[in-house]
């Protein structure tokens, strides 16, 4: 949008299908379904998501990708005008100089190359675009931004939010890309909590309602979908002279030329793309293209009830799919840190009703009195869950091209080496120690469960066949020994830098080695942080177009 | 996902986007409905065929604004006709059991009803959860075999520990003694594991159903709302 609004002519190549909101986005009840949200058998083995969204996500028989034999690693995908951005949790977080410059702190692996006070206007430029439902908090490690009024807090909520003050941490109303009143020409949320199958309206952050619309306005868009790009094309001045892309269903080959080259294809395609396009991986003069592979970790939590709201009427408790966010208080500064682990986490909790009853199935008992206290603890229901946790960066973690295997296209496939560290486990074992605490002081009672392993086919809840691999354990109530996970949050592979020797961009997200390649998405980040990743990116990308226009207009070689 | 962005000079965007348009408006649905249409999708049709016409026009340049205008208007006009929870298609209706014989059928059923009892509020019979969980297993054929054999197991010692042939009172004792490992781990029944996986799929034929999800806990979401309700409730700020 930046660039055609600055008059550059832009085509986007997109790999996936177009998806139009009207056809696509609308709210169905599981019971008008056939198979009531599980997809017909067989559907979502072959797609991520849920029989109401797997439209928006990816076909893995047409996509593999491949991994070391010690990892456990899930790639969430999306491949369609928009991509994940479509179904995303719309949170929406500053990360702060105390993540930015962590190294300096605590001395383990690199600094970013840019601080808060450089991100600090394209934070401001992209929430007052986007829309950002949130409070003002003044704490530093959490920035406040450019906020639209924050959605108010359910009785679960705020029941969580007393027990917070009561321990003494922060709490706020998650942060969410989510309009609370009409914003830019978009209308605000209509609460029905539908957001991870699409937003019929577009009140929500998506490329599809809110920055290709005006980008397509300035008539300097063409967007191109079901375009498979192959590689970036270089030409003998060392400058990308383009790519060469696929069309998807007639798989004839495409090149395009181009005076500047930017992959937004998201993190790890990104980094498929350059290892594509040279033996020795484009833009790789510092060897370190694919290395330091990081998702924030997840994994544990509390499920259970507030007996305080058993019995009570039905309310529209989930209708923002939000929550609150429990700041991290610890690792902050030498008052504060831990001897045992380095960096953080923040929590999230919430609570009430839920369009299905997971905990019902485990509820011991049968007949009228089970329907009746499935009725009073389904208005009571609550949890608590890790919002982001960092994961170390660590060089051994990586991704490389599979030396066999090819998606559809006949393009090589990435193959993933992903493993946990030490530190990565204490992470999650200090937040379930913590979660467990912020759910006592709430009045929590765990659910009791009397059947965890599931009857094979029983699904937990619509969306989640027991067919389908899990990368973390989600049964109910409390995980004695919490399996790690993965966030649908990767980032790293392509750091950002100082130094042209230490990573493969700079800190406007160009390519130290080639002026006209840039890279936008997760993968210059030289760490993790524990804030959602997506505003940050945003905000990168358009720091990253700001340096490119004015590369355009001559100023800098 | 692979968007790729190249700022080239290009001279013909207006030919672009104008072939973009024609591209979207010659291009036929190839989606098949997950469900069939009810009369509310038919009242909604209107709605999201003007909505089409909206995404188009953002296509041509100077139209957004107009697309923008035209969406908030669209949703205030759904907020004030929104019609909360359509209601429940006809597709387990008319159906007819294909994976159980009659017998087993007509066991399952009965089990289910003593699971789910219809009282203030529907049950397992007004939900049909006996009939989806057989449309289910049928469709499961080439996809979960071992699913299918469990379920055979299942129904094997439900015969076994003669809940077939129990009248009404018997089956009620049945399913009493069946549950009782649930609240005791020293308890054991040999028709525990049929007893844990037909509530397992009867819960969840239930209370995805209008009866249950509806009509039983009264889902609010999935609806339109102008506002969202916050805690009224001074008792919830203390702990």
């Amino acid at each position: 949008m930046e660039l055609c609004k600055a008059g550059l002519k832009v085509l986007m190549l997109e790999a996936g299908s177009h998806v139009d909101p009207a056809r696509d986005f609308h709210h169905t009840f599981l019971y008008e379904m056939e198979y009531r949200g599980q997809g017909k058998p067989g559907l979502l083995r072959r797609y991520a998501g849920t029989e109401r969204n797997y439209r928006i996500m990816l076909d893995n028989e047409e996509n593999p990708y491949t991994t070391s034999p010690d990892t456990v690693y899930r790639w969430g995908r999306s491949r369609c005008l928009g991509g994940r951005t479509l179904h995303w949790a719309r949170a929406t977080d500053r990360m702060a100089d105390y993540e930015l410059k962590a190294a300096s702190r605590d001395g383990y692996g690199m600094d970013w190359a840019v601080s808060y006070a450089d991100m600090k206007p394209y934070y401001d430029r992209v929430e007052s675009f986007i829309g950002v439902s949130a409070a003002q908090e003044g704490l530093p490690q959490f920035p406040d931004g450019v906020f639209l009024p924050p959605m108010p807090l359910n009785c679960a909520e705020t029941i969580f939010t007393a027990a917070c003050k009561a321990l003494g941490w922060r709490s706020t109303h998650r942060r969410l890309a989510q309009l609370t009143r009409p914003h830019n020409g978009r209308p605000p949320c209509h609460y029905c909590g539908n957001c991870v199958n699409g937003c019929d309206i577009g009140a929500m952050f998506n490329p599809i309602a809110v920055t290709l619309p005006p980008a397509l306005e300035t008539g300097n868009l063409e967007i191109r979908t079901d375009s498979v790009v192959a590689r970036v094309r270089m030409n003998t001045e060392g400058r990308a002279q383009g790519v060469t892309y696929i069309e998807r269903h007639t798989m004839k080959a495409v090149d395009i030329d181009a005076t500047h080259v930017i992959l937004a294809a998201s993190t790890l395609e990104n980094t498929r793309l350059l290892l594509l396009s040279d033996k020795r991986g484009l833009a790789n003069s510092s060897g370190t293209l694919g290395q330091y592979l990081m998702d924030q970790v997840s994994g544990g939590g509390v499920r259970g009830i507030l007996p305080k709201l058993k019995g009570g009427p039905s309310r529209l408790d989930d209708g923002k799919a939000g929550g609150i966010t429990i700041p991290p208080f610890q690792n902050l500064d030498e008052k504060t840190q831990r001897k045992d682990f380095i960096r953080g986490y923040a929590m999230n909790a919430t609570g009430g009703q839920t369009e299905y009853p997971a905990f019902a199935a485990n509820l011991p008992g049968y007949g009228s009195d089970w329907k009746t206290e499935v009725k009073s603890r389904y208005v009571a229901q609550a949890r608590v869950w890790i919002a982001g946790g960092e994961m170390l960066a660590r060089k051994e973690n990586f991704v490389e091209l599979d030396p066999e295997v090819k998606d559809r296209w006949g393009i090589p496939v990435l193959k993933i080496h992903f493993t946990h560290c030490d530190n990565d486990r204490k992470i999650i074992a200090d937040f379930q120690e913590k979660a467990e605490e912020l759910f006592r002081k709430a009045g929590g009672e765990l659910i009791p469960s009397v059947d965890r392993d599931r009857a094979a086919g029983a699904p937990s809840k619509p969306g989640s066949p027991a067919a389908r691999g899990r990368d973390k354990d989600r049964s109910e109530g409390r995980n004695r020994a919490p399996a790690l996970g993965s966030s649908i949050h990767e980032v790293g592979t392509a750091r950002m830098s100082v130094s042209p020797k230490d990573g493969v961009l700079n800190a406007f997200c160009q390519t130290h080695d080639i002026p006209n390649l840039y890279v936008f998405g997760g993968n210059a980040f030289p760490s993790t942080g524990d804030k959602h990743p997506t505003l940050t990116m945003m905000a990168l990308t358009a720091r990253g177009c700001d340096h490119l226009l004015e590369l355009a207009k001559g100023k800098r070689v | 996902m692979a968007k790729f962005l190249t700022a080239a000079r290009l001279t013909a965007s207006a030919k672009a986007t104008a072939s973009l348009a024609e591209a979207r408006s010659a291009k036929a649905d190839p989606l098949t409905p997950c469900s069939p249409r009810t009369d509310t999708d038919r009242m909604l049709l209107s709605r999201r065929d003007l909505l089409d016409l909206a995404v188009r026009a953002a296509a041509v340049p100077g139209a957004v604004a107009f697309f923008s205008t035209w969406l908030h208007a669209a949703s205030q006009q759904q907020h004030a006709s929104a019609s909360h929870a359509p209601p429940e298609p006809p597709l387990l209706r008319d159906y007819t059991p294909t994976f159980f014989g009659p017998d087993d059928f007509e066991a399952l059923q009965a089990f289910t009803e003593i699971l789910i009892p219809t009282d203030e509020t529907p049950g397992a019979r007004e939900a049909h959860c006996a009939h989806y969980i057989d449309f289910v297993l049928q469709a499961n054929t080439a996809y979960a075999p071992e699913l299918q054999q469990q379920w055979r197991d299942a129904m094997a010692a439900l015969r076994e520990a003669g809940f077939h042939s129990a009248d009404t009172e018997g089956r009620a004792a049945l399913v009493e003694a069946m549950s009782r490992p649930e609240h005791d781990a020293s308890v054991t029944h040999p028709a525990y594991v049929a007893y844990r996986l037909i509530k397992q799929h009867n819960t969840f034929a239930f209370y995805t159903s209008r009866a249950g999800m509806i009509d039983t806990l009264d889902y609010k979401g999935n609806s339109y709302n102008a506002s969202f309700p916050a805690c009224d409730h001074p008792e919830h700020h203390v702990v």
